[in-house]
Formats: C-alpha cells, sequence, structure tokens
C-alpha cells in the first residue's frame, strides 16, 4: 500500500497528463464518431457573441461588394418572378390553384455566417439566428451563389450548420440540362471542388454543364445552381460517371445566408 | 507577485483572442494555408510560464487553454490533446535543455534571461511536439503520415515566425 502510495505521488505529474489526454482523446473520439458534439461548440454564447462582434467590423470593410452582388441577385430574382408571373398566366383559371399558401411552402430566413472553417475533414459554420428567429435542425442553408450546408445543432440565438465540406454530407443534385442526378459529396481535395457521384453512363455530360440541386430531398428546393462541371470520367469498370464540380460559392467566403424552412415537411414525411 | 500573476493572465486572454480571431480567419483567408497547415501562437502561453511553476498546474492550464481554442475552433478536444502533450512535455524539454549551473530562481524562460539560442530551440522543438500531434489528432489515421508530417513542417515554421515575433516586439520580462 506504502508503494502504491509512493508510485502515485513519484509519478504524479505523468498519471495527471494520461489522464488529462485520456480526456482529451475521449472527446476526440465521440466527436468523430457521431459529430454531434454536445460538448462546447461555437453555438454557445460566448464565442458566439464574440464572433459576431469582430463580424460586424469586417463586414463594414465588405459592404461595397455585398451590396453589389445583392443587386446583381435581386435582378435575377425580379426577372425569375416576373417570367414565373408570364407562365402562370397562360394556366387556365381552372388549374389555377384557389389560396396562394399552396404555392409558398418555402419560408426563407436571411442570417449572416458568424464563424466559418474549410480546413478540416468535416467542416462547419455559424450562423446568427437561432431557435427564436425559427431556425430548426434539418434544414438546408443556401448562399447567394449555391448551397451552404444543412443546420445542425440549434441554439436559442445561434446555430451551428454542417457545411457541405462536410464528409457526412451528401446532397441530391442533377444535370441541368438533362435532369440525370446523383449524389454531391465532399472528398477532401480542395474546398473550391466536390465530386457528384452515380451518374449513369448514358448521360451526355459536357465541360462547363451546369448542376443544379435536384430538389428529391426536401431539404433544398429543385433548381439552385451549385457549381460547373470541371472534368468526368468512370472509376474502374464502373457503370456511372464521377464528376469533379467546380462550386460556384467560394465556402470559405460565406457571408450572407438563407435558411430554407420546407413548410410541408410534417406533410411530406407522414 | 501579484503583478506578475497579473500579467500572465492578461497575456492569457490576449494570446486566445489574437489566436481565434486574426490568426483563424489568416488560415482561412489563402486556400494554400487551408490546405497545408496552420498557424498557432497559444502555444506560447505555455512556453513563457514561469520555470518554478508546479508542474501539474503547466499540464491543467495546457488542458483548458486547449479546450478553451477547442471551444473557438469547433474542434472538440483536438487541441486540448496536443497542448496538454506539450505541457507535459515542456518539463523534459527544460531539463533536456538545462544550462550548464541549471536554472536559477532569477532566470525565465524569456530571450533577456537565457538568449536568443535558447529561446529558438525550445521554441522550436515544443512546436514540432505541438503541431505533430495537433495533426495526428485531427486527422486521426496514420494512413495519411504523409500529409501529417507537411502540415507540421508548415504549422512548425510559420508558427516559430509568429512566436519569436512576439518575443522581438515585446522582449518580455517574464
Amino acid at each position: 500500500m506504502n508503494n502504491l502510495l509512493q508510485f502515485v505521488i513519484r509519478y504524479s505529474a505523468f498519471l495527471l497528463f494520461l489522464l488529462l489526454e485520456l480526456v482529451a482523446l475521449i472527446l476526440v473520439v465521440r466527436y468523430n464518431e457521431n459529430q454531434k458534439s454536445i460538448f462546447a461548440n461555437s453555438s454557445s454564447i460566448l464565442s458566439g457573441k464574440l464572433y459576431e462582434l469582430t463580424e460586424d467590423v469586417i463586414h463594414y470593410n465588405r459592404l461595397q461588394v455585398t451590396v453589389d452582388s445583392f443587386a446583381t441577385e435581386t435582378a435575377a430574382l425580379k426577372e425569375k418572378i416576373f417570367n414565373l408571373e408570364r407562365s402562370l398566366q397562360k394556366v387556365s383559371p381552372v388549374e389555377k390553384p384557389l389560396d396562394s399558401c399552396i404555392l409558398e411552402t418555402y419560408q426563407i430566413i436571411e442570417a449572416r455566417v458568424i464563424s466559418n472553417t474549410v480546413n478540416q475533414r468535416n467542416n462547419h459554420f455559424t450562423i446568427d439566428r437561432g431557435l427564436d428567429d425559427g431556425v430548426i435542425a434539418g434544414m438546408g442553408v443556401i448562399s447567394p451563389h449555391g448551397v451552404a450546408g444543412i443546420i445542425d445543432r440549434v441554439g436559442d440565438k445561434y446555430a451551428t450548420a454542417i457545411s457541405i465540406l462536410h464528409s457526412a454530407a451528401r446532397i441530391s443534385a442533377s444535370i441541368k440540362r438533362n435532369e440525370y442526378f446523383g449524389s454531391l459529396v465532399w472528398r477532401e481535395i480542395d474546398p473550391g471542388h466536390m465530386i457528384l457521384e452515380d451518374i449513369p453512363r448514358q448521360a451526355d455530360i459536357l465541360i462547363g454543364d451546369s448542376i443544379v440541386t435536384s430538389g428529391y430531398s426536401f431539404i433544398f428546393p429543385k433548381g439552385i445552381f451549385i457549381g460547373t462541371v470541371e472534368k468526368f470520367w468512370t472509376e474502374g469498370g464502373s457503370n456511372y460517371y464521377t464528376v469533379d464540380v467546380r462550386l460556384h460559392q467560394d465556402i470559405a467566403r460565406l457571408d450572407h445566408v438563407y435558411v430554407i424552412n420546407f413548410m410541408d415537411q410534417e406533410l411530406m414525411e407522414e | 507577485m501579484n503583478n506578475t500573476v497579473f500579467r500572465h493572465i492578461i497575456r492569457v486572454v490576449v494570446l486566445i483572442i489574437f489566436q481565434v480571431l486574426i490568426l483563424k480567419r489568416i488560415g482561412l483567408g489563402t486556400s494554400w494555408l487551408t490546405l497545408n497547415g496552420e498557424i498557432f501562437i497559444y502555444p506560447l502561453i505555455i512556453f513563457m510560464l514561469p520555470f518554478k511553476l508546479f508542474r501539474h498546474y503547466v499540464i491543467l492550464i495546457g488542458f483548458f487553454v486547449g479546450l478553451t481554442i477547442d471551444m473557438f475552433y469547433d474542434t472538440v478536444g483536438v487541441h486540448a490533446f496536443a497542448l496538454t502533450a506539450t505541457a507535459y512535455a515542456r518539463g523534459i524539454l527544460l531539463s533536456y535543455l538545462e544550462p550548464r549551473g541549471g536554472y536559477q530562481l532569477s532566470m525565465n524562460p524569456t530571450m533577456r534571461s537565457l538568449g536568443l539560442n535558447w529561446v529558438l530551440t525550445f521554441t522550436a522543438l515544443s512546436l514540432v511536439i505541438h503541431s505533430f500531434l495537433y495533426f495526428t489528432a485531427e486527422i486521426f489515421t496514420f494512413v495519411y503520415i504523409g500529409k501529417i508530417l507537411l502540415k507540421t513542417v508548415v504549422t512548425t515554421v510559420l508558427s516559430l515566425l509568429v512566436t519569436m515575433g512576439y518575443h522581438f516586439l515585446f522582449n518580455p520580462k517574464t
């Protein structure tokens, strides 16, 4: 007993070191296993607040760029609305939906990214909207130039989303021209590129084809522009094309994003 | 005495804020750096602790500073893992680098007290250990050993520049 006690006292620094390393490793492994780190993350109030403060300063510098990109976006949206209304006019009054709320199944929550990473295997970003603003886990997040991620953990004022640059993210995407679809995944090569898998070989793909969301998962509406085809190949006798997609949105420069709330989700799940 | 403690606490807070608000952003801004490494200054908190501080405290401080950094980087446990190990290794490195005649009570791990050579060697060795363990824990498999080594080298060099910059700029007393 005495010997044991002496051993513990003699090596207490080493034992303390081992204990703390064990704790750290358990945290790392838990985190790797199920991405659901309930432990301190940036949706917590302290770090969220600090990031928001600095974002305010930096945001000011980028004002002009932001305004410009908003103007372009507004123009594009107006064009879309006018075209839609024009095509709706062609629909006979009988086929027109009676209630406008039938059409409005998507609700958009505007948000700002206050913290972001692109250099890890599993990347996350934090937005300055939370439960109080109606954000719920599982909603899709899009940016003015493409798809950004999916909400993961939600706090009262902040929420953390898994970025599309995350090993667990799979986004259903299709080729705009001919509607062949597959899943978009990230292979940790480069934050500017993603891989579109499972495109059947009969599909004709051209370099430069637009890739858009397919709308088959209720997270993202159909037709959001993601990027363009850079190259494509078949992997070792497979019947499917693997397509290298260059992302239109630079994920490292996410700023203003929109959280998409699909109101019919409950209906669809039933 | 109180003044010294106060000085250390201020340094811890300032270095953490500098790390998560500025160095994290620099890492994000350039895609080359993003893929090949990071810049760390927060290990300096451990390097600058006084020699006479009990070893257990150094390890505990390492663990908690690591956890704080993790909170801002959204990497649970990775920084804590690396910094705890660095804090433990500090004891071994110090005895390995002990000057002739041993450490005096008046000595501090600074350039004023022990000279440029000593500080450079100590910082470089500690940073190698820290970056290697950080990327090992982050990537979590030795399959990508090449990637780990490349990131370790890049990170060590950049962090060493920033850390020595701190020494030259402020030339701290304690």
